[in-house]
This record gives C-alpha cells, sequence and structure tokens, in this order.
C-alpha cells in the first residue's frame, strides 16, 4: 500500500511527519503546478470548484509516482466539499485506476464504528505500537502547528522588517529544509529552530506598515498556487498581512465543534451580519473581517474560487461591514482561466488605495 | 398590514403554507407578479455578480414588493428533512437580499426547519408575533395552513403521450415558465409527455441513495438522484432532461452522479442563465426528441459506439 493525499498549503509536511511515525510507504504528489490544474480540469466536470479540479491533478501525478490509496477528509455541511469523495471516486474509477479511497468524515455522520474501521485501514498497516502511533499523530499536530506559526510572524513582521527581504526568504528555506527531513522528531527540531529564527529577524518597531487581513474560502487562501502566493506578494510589498484560516484552526475548530466552543470570537463578531451557521466558511469570513476592522487593520481581501456557494452569501455581506465600519474589502475571484497580470494589478492597486487612505503617502519609500 | 410574498425559490412548492397562514392571520397578503423581464433585470442589477439565476430572480421579486407592503417574508428554509439543507445561498437568503437592496421593508427571517410540524410552528410562532398578537390566531392559522400545503401536490404527470421524459431540477427551474421558457409547453407540442418528481415514491428514491457510497445531504439532491435513476431503470421514462441554473453547485455534483449511473441513456441537460436565448432551446429538445422517436422505431437501441 502506498498512500497520497491531496495538497492544501504545509499540510503535506504534518501528514509526512504522520506517515513517517507510522512508518507506512507514502508518495507526497508534486505541489500545484500548471499540469496538475490541466489533468484536473480536462477530467472534471465543467462547472466544479477550483479544489476539486487540482485534487484531481494531485491524484494523477501522485498515481504515476507510484501510489494506489488515497486519503481525503469529508465533511456534511451544505457546501459541496463534502460530496467530493463520491464523485472523484467514480471519476478515478471511470479513468481506469484501480484506487482504494480512505474517507475520514465527522463521526456524527457515518458512526464512530465506521469512521475507526476507516482509520484502521491505515493504521494497521503501520507495525508499531499503539504508543508510538499516538506519539506520530501528536508529532504531526505539533508540525502544523509550529509551521503556522512560523508562517503567522513571517507574514507579520513582513511590514516590520530592516532588512527587505529577510522573512520571505526564511520562511521559504523553511519549507525547503522541512520537507526534506526524514524523521518527525529531525522535522520539529528544525521547525523549532526556525521558529526563534523568525523572531529574531531584525525588526523597525517604529514602522507603521500597511496590514492587510486575507479571508474567504479555506483552500483558495491556504493554498499558495491556487491565490498567485498573494502572502509572498504582500510580503514583498511590505505589507503585514495576517490569515485567520490555517490547516492548526481547522484541526482546532473540528474538535472543539461538537461542543460548540468553536471560534467563540468570530461568531460573536459575526452575529450582527451573519447570525447562523450556513455552511463552508462564510461565518468566519464575515467574523474576520469585522475582527480585522476592530484590531486596527487597514483592509481585508477576499478570496474564493467562482462558484462557491457560502462565499457568495459572504460577498454580499461584505459591502454592509465596508460602510458600517469603514472599511475597504476587496473581493477576488479565481477560477482555472485567472490571468496573473489583472490580478496583480487589482492588489497593486489596492494597497496604493489604502496608502492614500492614510496622511502620508510616501512612507514607504 | 400588508405582507408581501415574493415568487421566487421555493413559493412554487410552498405557496400554499405560505399565503394561507398570513391570509388566516388577517394579513393583506401581495404576492409579486410572475417573473417576468423586469424583474430579472432588477434582479441581475441588484443582486451580487457572482449569484446563480433563481437567486437573482427573487432578488427581483424582492425589489418589485419593496413599495408594496409593510413587511417582506424572506423564507430562509434551513433543513426541509432532518440533516438534510438545500444550499447555502437558501441559509444566507435574507442577509443577501437586504444587504444587497436599500431601503427595504421590515422582514421576517426566522430559520424554518420543516422536519416536524412542532419545528414549523416554532417558525409559524415567531413569525405570526409580527402580524397579530394573539396566539391562538396563530396556532387556528398554522393548522389551516399545514393542511393545505399537505393537501397540495404540484407535480406534473402527464398521460396518452408516445415518447415520455423525466423533468428534473430544482422546482424554481421546473415551475417558473419564464425561466424555463416554458419546457414543459413545447414538450408537449412536440407530442412528450413529462413525468416530474413528486410522482416517486419515497422508498423507492431511498433504495437508490442507499447504492450510493455517501448520504447526499441535500434534499432536492436525493429527490431528483432517486427519482432520475428509478425513472431510466425501471423504463418508464425514454429519456431525462435536466434543467439547471449556471453555475448551481448542487446541480454539478447531481448531473454527474446521475450520469454516471444511467450510463448511455439518454440525457440531455438545459443550462438556464439571464442571457438564456430562446431559439438554442428549442434547438435542442426537438433535437432530442427526434433522437427519442428514432431510438423507440429501431427497437434495438444499440448505441453508436458499440
Amino acid at each position: 500500500m502506498k498512500v497520497t493525499f491531496p495538497h492544501m498549503g504545509n499540510v503535506y509536511l504534518a501528514a509526512k511527519a504522520l506517515l513517517d511515525g507510522l512508518g507506512i510507504d507514502y508518495v507526497i504528489p508534486p505541489k500545484n503546478n500548471k499540469e496538475a490544474l490541466d489533468i484536473g480540469t480536462l477530467h472534471s466536470p465543467e462547472e466544479m470548484c477550483l479544489p476539486f479540479k487540482l485534487m484531481i491533478g494531485n491524484y494523477v501525478q501522485a498515481i504515476q509516482k507510484g501510489a494506489d490509496t488515497i486519503i481525503i477528509v469529508g465533511s456534511c455541511g451544505p457546501c459541496r466539499f463534502g460530496e467530493y469523495c463520491e464523485l472523484q471516486m467514480n471519476l478515478m474509477k471511470n479513468l481506469g485506476y484501480d484506487l482504494n479511497f480512505i474517507v475520514i468524515d465527522y463521526p456524527k455522520d457515518i458512526g464512530i464504528k465506521e469512521l475507526y474501521r476507516r482509520i484502521s485501514q491505515v493504521s494497521s498497516k503501520s507495525n508499531r505500537k499503539t504508543y508510538e502511533k499516538l506519539k506520530a499523530l501528536s508529532n504531526s499536530l505539533k508540525v502544523i502547528r509550529l509551521i503556522d506559526e512560523i508562517e503567522e510572524a513571517a507574514h507579520m513582521f513582513a511590514g516590520y522588517e530592516r532588512n527587505k527581504g529577510d522573512c520571505k526568504h526564511i520562511l521559504n528555506e523553511c519549507k525547503e529544509e522541512a520537507s526534506k527531513c526524514r524523521t518527525s522528531k529531525e522535522m520539529i527540531n528544525l521547525l523549532i529552530e526556525y521558529k526563534e529564527k523568525i523572531k529574531h529577524v531584525p525588526i523597525d518597531i517604529n514602522k507603521n506598515p500597511l496590514k492587510i487581513a486575507v479571508i474567504g474560502e479555506i483552500y483558495t487562501v491556504i493554498e499558495s498556487y491556487t491565490n498567485f502566493s498573494i502572502e509572498d506578494k504582500l510580503m514583498g510589498y511590505g505589507v503585514s498581512s495576517h490569515r485567520g484560516l490555517t490547516p492548526s484552526w481547522w484541526v482546532k475548530n473540528a474538535l472543539l465543534s461538537p461542543l460548540k466552543i468553536n471560534s467563540l470570537a468570530i461568531r460573536r463578531n459575526a452575529k450582527k451580519y451573519l447570525p447562523l451557521q450556513i455552511g463552508g466558511h462564510a461565518i468566519e469570513c464575515v467574523g474576520e473581517a469585522v475582527t480585522a476592522s476592530k484590531e486596527g487593520y487597514d483592509g481585508a481581501i477576499q478570496i474564493f474560487p467562482m462558484g462557491c456557494m457560502p462565499e457568495i452569501v459572504s460577498k454580499s455581506i461584505l459591502p454592509t461591514i465596508s460602510k458600517d465600519l469603514d472599511f475597504p474589502v476587496m473581493s477576488l475571484v479565481v477560477d482555472d482561466m485567472t490571468g496573473e497580470a489583472g490580478y496583480i494589478t487589482r492588489i497593486e492597486a489596492f494597497i496604493d488605495l489604502l496608502e492614500r487612505r492614510r496622511e502620508s503617502v510616501l512612507f514607504r519609500c | 398590514m400588508k405582507v408581501g410574498i415574493p415568487k421566487g425559490l421555493l413559493y412554487y412548492k410552498y405557496h400554499p403554507f405560505l399565503i394561507t397562514f398570513f391570509k388566516e392571520l388577517g394579513a393583506d397578503v401581495v404576492v409579486s407578479e410572475d417573473t417576468n423581464k423586469k424583474i430579472l433585470d432588477l434582479g441581475v442589477k441588484y443582486a451580487v455578480d457572482e449569484a446563480c439565476l433563481p437567486i437573482k430572480i427573487f432578488h427581483g421579486h424582492a425589489v418589485a414588493l419593496r413599495d408594496k407592503c409593510d413587511i417582506i417574508v424572506i423564507p430562509r428554509i434551513m433543513q426541509i428533512k432532518k440533516n438534510e439543507y438545500i444550499c447555502p445561498k437558501f441559509c444566507g437568503l435574507p442577509e443577501m437580499v437586504t444587504n444587497s437592496i436599500e431601503n427595504m421593508p421590515l422582514s421576517i427571517t426566522e430559520p424554518i426547519y420543516t422536519f416536524t410540524k412542532k419545528r414549523l410552528y416554532r417558525w409559524a410562532k415567531s413569525a405570526g408575533k409580527k402580524v397579530t398578537g394573539n396566539e391562538f390566531k396563530i396556532k387556528h392559522a398554522f393548522l389551516k395552513a399545514y393542511e393545505g400545503q399537505l393537501n397540495y401536490n404540484a407535480g406534473i404527470l402527464d398521460e396518452n403521450y408516445d415518447i415520455k421524459i423525466a423533468l428534473v431540477g430544482h422546482p424554481y427551474n421546473i415551475y417558473d415558465n419564464f425561466v424555463n421558457m416554458n419546457l414543459v409547453n413545447k414538450l408537449n407540442k412536440l407530442g412528450v409527455g413529462v413525468e416530474t418528481m413528486e410522482f416517486t415514491h419515497e422508498l423507492l428514491i431511498s433504495l437508490e441513495i442507499n447504492n450510493l457510497y455517501k448520504r447526499p445531504f441535500w434534499t432536492f439532491a436525493r429527490e431528483n438522484y432517486g427519482f432520475a435513476v428509478n425513472a431510466s431503470k425501471e423504463k418508464r421514462v425514454d429519456g431525462i432532461i435536466y434543467i439547471s441554473s449556471f453555475n448551481c453547485g448542487i446541480d454539478s455534483v447531481i448531473i454527474e452522479l446521475i450520469k454516471d449511473k444511467v450510463g448511455s441513456f439518454p440525457f440531455l441537460t438545459l443550462k438556464v442563465d439571464e442571457h438564456t436565448g430562446e431559439a438554442g432551446i428549442d434547438t435542442r429538445i426537438e433535437a432530442f426528441t427526434d433522437m427519442l422517436e428514432r431510438r423507440i422505431v429501431n427497437e434495438s437501441n444499440i448505441p453508436t459506439h458499440g
């Protein structure tokens, strides 16, 4: 059995740590690229959303490298992400691949027994002791938490750094090195080292950079290929950015949601504009826009794939928030045909607009 | 008090309930006119660009009612059956409408769960309070409206036609004759009878659903899939026409599932949006009917690809 999984930002690092710890053979699909997107667009239903197409591309490229088992997560919300597994199974079968799909779903929908059975399909292939398996799981959670913290710090410090490009350089180096690690222990040590490094980047606290919140649909904000590395670009412009939706946030949210104590602040802030959970991450999007404006951010950028149902609702709410709180928000819609040049022009224009809202226009020179 | 009810989305399925309920409460019920070009244009103007056609049309109806009523009903239908949703846009419909259209009157936006009578009564109580203070009246109106809804069955079931097709899709596409450009009439004129999903027994639908790896969590996905697959399997119909609005997330999934299941059974997808031309639709349904006729004449039904 050779396991693979679709990409989503840095999740592959955590999955690598977990599978290394379990001693299971795995293939990491090549990072999202033009070819993966082309494969996905060719085979997927036309009106499907972008994440689906990229995932198909990931599978095909991983199969070419020998994978035969695919692990994905599911959901039963009203958003169509929950139906991905069924469609992808049919699609891959019709393409002639003989694959084993393992869908990790919420226990409230499939029952705890079924969930256990599905997980044991993977874990039974590992010859480690139960203690070691649990250790591997906790290590992988540690990895995802560390890499999210490093990323968050790098994005925030990018506006304050003394030597331009420091944060970007450290972050990219960190990701590169981490993917080369052989054991999860090694990876954790490396990440801790880089966390210290990013904390000690020389910064100028007197600078007052633009601060932008990146909000929107979880896959497109996390996966840098779909949003044309918007966060790297913002770092390059010397803009501090913050993104609330991270893989570690998702884990925490999923664990706390049965008790209904997940993301309380977001729900409190969103309540005035969107009182109910409508699926996807619409409530998070609205809540984060309000939070960002309260915390003194200069603006927010919403990113979502074309046709995303929950985000269309939040997009129609955002103009009201923008008006009420005097807070600029720009929405960017991405799909497989988005052109990078038009996209960058809009981001630059938005940053110019935010600068001009301040008194001094020339502070960045 | 004038209560406005927009003639969009699931109005076509639940209008007996809504109209009776507010009439019995003693309110003047104002229903917007049938969908027309003017309403569509208003909807396109006010709704968010990415929304689908039915949502835009609902916005149009809401704008048309804006100055004609004191309170407007924007049904936030969360779940019709337990653990089954309709679409995220339905859950956020009141927010979409009130944030996109200025100067909206007061609105009734309480979430609606219809899977038990008790849950629905909870909605009736909070919605009724905005019209009258008399709780007895609310209860009376609710019971009458509930009964009226139970006795109402929308579906279309034509008999005495040589060719029969299953018309599948969301109710607001099938029953809104402006959106589908009188599709049912056109089919009847071509000598094609139509059957819709309302006549397939719940058990048969569940039977088909159980063959799926994952239980669909959208009510209309479940019903449409179950009906289309069941009708094709039992050879009750000669072909399937799926009418879908452009960019509908649910249809993008369900069309694939049906196509995958029915294999080479005749299947036509009609996409509608605000730019759809009538001539194109006509040509397509005529061609589809011709194909069905030839299949019946040449009994062998051998597909061209062997």
